[in-house]
């Protein structure tokens, strides 16, 4: 669970400002908002890359700023846009560095630790891809498998940066029904910036929109439309 | 998991194939000297039979610095080219040995006793390596492309031999004879009674080595990702950089600078295993790199009767033209 209370977030003066709000475990929220807005800056103030520049941040109502940053990847795991491509990384490989914030001073992996793993891997039907390299996935692929690391991270807080940007309409949907189905089945809090917009609204998926005349942020629950997006995300399309 | 099992079938070779060919290589010199001679000269030395002393004093130092010189540059390359995220990285090409050159050159020139003993030269050498290092890791978080962190290494190497080149038309004769006997480089100048002091570093390098394994595994995914997942990247980055130079300086400090070992050694070692487990990449690299060295040497030493090639030249040879085939599969 994060609660933010009065946050201000940018990197030398204030991009956005947010009211209190809370994200619940078990929801999935779509982060929606124009380009350059600051949706980066805000997803890396609460995973903790960022100090913010007012407010404070609790992750399971613990002050972010007081968790060391050795110990945050057991509070929360972040999906970066970019996909690294290694030769000669299999995917199981790459999935199993999700554990390393769990693993001894050697990274060995125990019996837990290649359980949890392979049961991820079933949970999002990539068991086809485990021995491949992860230089030779495609798109698609590369989201899903970035997925499955954070979900070995097992941490009660999943963001995701843009997962479904250079996807086809087949893997957006997978991706997006996926990050759902973790959120609900496993009772996460995942957040998920995203500019598709048609595939996330009805879906039971609660909204974080960044209004763009006003550069705030705030929840808007499951019966948002697109209209609504439009009016407060992109009002200077509309007029 | 037939994967693991494939790599430890290969470390299992490489270790029986590791003996064999550094007994070969004890018996392919000129003087004949058999396996008895070398018991007595470890275990039974007698210092009036020239069979023992060409065993104890030449032989047997020789081989393990072959041993050594293949593990340590290997491992240092594998440093490098894990924390730069660079395929073409290594002591050499990046110019720490350069930095081991020019400090131990400097030193010597000084004059100061201390610094032309043995001691001297090495804790000079382990400095200018860690010094330069350190140039280097600035410059690199200024870099974008793979190619351009090569070319500053490259730089910094001719700046560095140019510099050594005015300190030495500025120096006395004797210090130059010093210096130049030093920088020739070789595997035979090491004697008995340093060989454990050696042996030791080593030996805590490749301990300190295992314990950078999991920061190393998880950087090949990018500095970014590891901070995420817990990675302190600053440590790790002048830990491993730490390590490299302890490697590096040590071989440069007894048996001068080495070239593209440690460059293509790790290289070979990743396309025969397909890994990026790192513990698995440390053993067979200093494995490779202590076999392939030693070949070289077997070599060296059977067309030693009719000329006299130094390693540095020999390992040039061959590493030279794998570097542009790993450029021509990598880079292009």
């Amino acid at each position: 669970m994060i609660r933010i209370e009065q946050l201000k977030v940018g990197y030398h003066s204030a991009l956005l400002s947010f009211p209190s709000i809370e994200l619940k475990q078990g929801e999935m929220y779509a982060l929606v908002g124009r380009n350059g807005i600051g949706k980066s800056t805000f997803l890396k103030t609460i995973t903790g890359q960022l100090a913010p520049i007012e407010g404070i941040v609790f992750m399971n109502s613990r002050n972010i700023a007081t968790i060391p940053f050795n110990a945050l990847p057991r509070f929360v795991s972040y999906v970066n846009a970019r996909f690294p491509l290694v030769d000669f990384l299999s995917v199981h490989s790459f999935i199993a560095l999700g554990r390393s914030p769990y693993t001894n001073l050697l990274g060995k992996l125990n019996s837990d630790d290649l359980d949890i793993i392979s049961s991820v891997i079933k949970q999002l039907n990539i068991t086809h891809l485990k021995d491949r390299f992860t230089s030779e996935l495609s798109d698609g692929e590369r989201q899903l498998v970035a997925i499955a690391k954070a979900v070995v991270q097992q941490t009660d807080i999943i963001v995701l940066d843009e997962p479904t940007a250079f996807l086809d309409y087949a893997n957006k949907e997978e991706v997006l029904n996926q990050l759902t189905s973790i959120a609900k089945a496993m009772n996460k809090c995942v957040i998920v910036a995203t500019h598709d917009i048609d595939l996330v609204v009805n879906k039971g998926i609660q909204f974080l929109l960044i209004d763009e005349t006003l550069k705030t942020g705030n929840i808007y629950d499951t019966t948002t439309t697109k209209v609504d997006i439009l009016a407060t995300c992109f009002k200077s399309m509309h007029v | 998991m037939h994967q693991t099992k494939k790599h430890s079938v290969f470390i299992i070779v490489l270790l029986l194939a590791l003996p064999f060919v550094a007994g070969v290589h004890l018996i392919v010199g000129q003087i004949d000297i058999d396996f008895s001679d070398y018991w007595n000269a470890l275990f039974n030395f007698d210092g009036t039979n020239s069979y023992d002393i060409i065993a104890r004093e030449i032989r047997i130092p020789r081989m393990t610095m072959a041993i050594l010189t293949g593990a340590s540059l290997s491992i240092a390359g594998l440093l490098m080219q894990t924390l730069f995220n660079n395929p073409l990285a290594g002591p050499y090409v990046l110019g720490i040995n350069s930095g081991a050159s020019l400090f131990v050159a400097f030193s010597i020139m000084t004059g100061i006793p201390f610094f032309t003993s043995t001691l001297g030269i090495t804790a000079n050498a382990l400095i200018g390596a860690f010094v330069f290092g350190l140039i280097i890791l600035f410059f690199s978080r200024f870099l974008r492309a793979q190619i351009s962190l090569l070319l500053v290494g490259l730089m910094l190497g001719s700046f560095t031999s140019a510099l050594v080149s005015i300190a030495q038309t500025v120096s006395q004769a004797d210090e130059l004879k010093v210096y130049t006997l030093w920088a020739l480089g070789s595997l035979q100048k090491v004697e008995f009674q340093h060989l454990m002091p050696i042996l030791g570093v080593f030996m805590v390098g490749i301990v300190l080595t295992f314990f950078v394994a999991k920061s190393l595994n998880i950087l090949v995914i990018g500095e970014e990702n590891a901070k995420l997942l817990g990675v302190n990247i600053k440590r790790a980055r002048l830990f491993i950089i730490a390590l490299t130079a302890l490697f590096t300086g040590l071989i440069t400090a007894f048996c001068g600078p080495i070239a593209f070992v440690g460059l293509a050694v790790p290289n070979l070692v990743r396309m025969i295993l397909k890994t990026q487990s790192h513990v698995t990449l440390i053993i067979s690299s200093a494995l490779v790199g202590a076999i392939f060295i030693l070949l070289c040497d077997i070599c060296i030493q059977l067309i030693e009767p009719h000329f006299l090639i130094p390693i540095n030249i020999f390992t040039s040879l061959i590493g030279a033209p794998f570097v542009v085939f790993i450029i021509l599969k990598k880079l292009r």
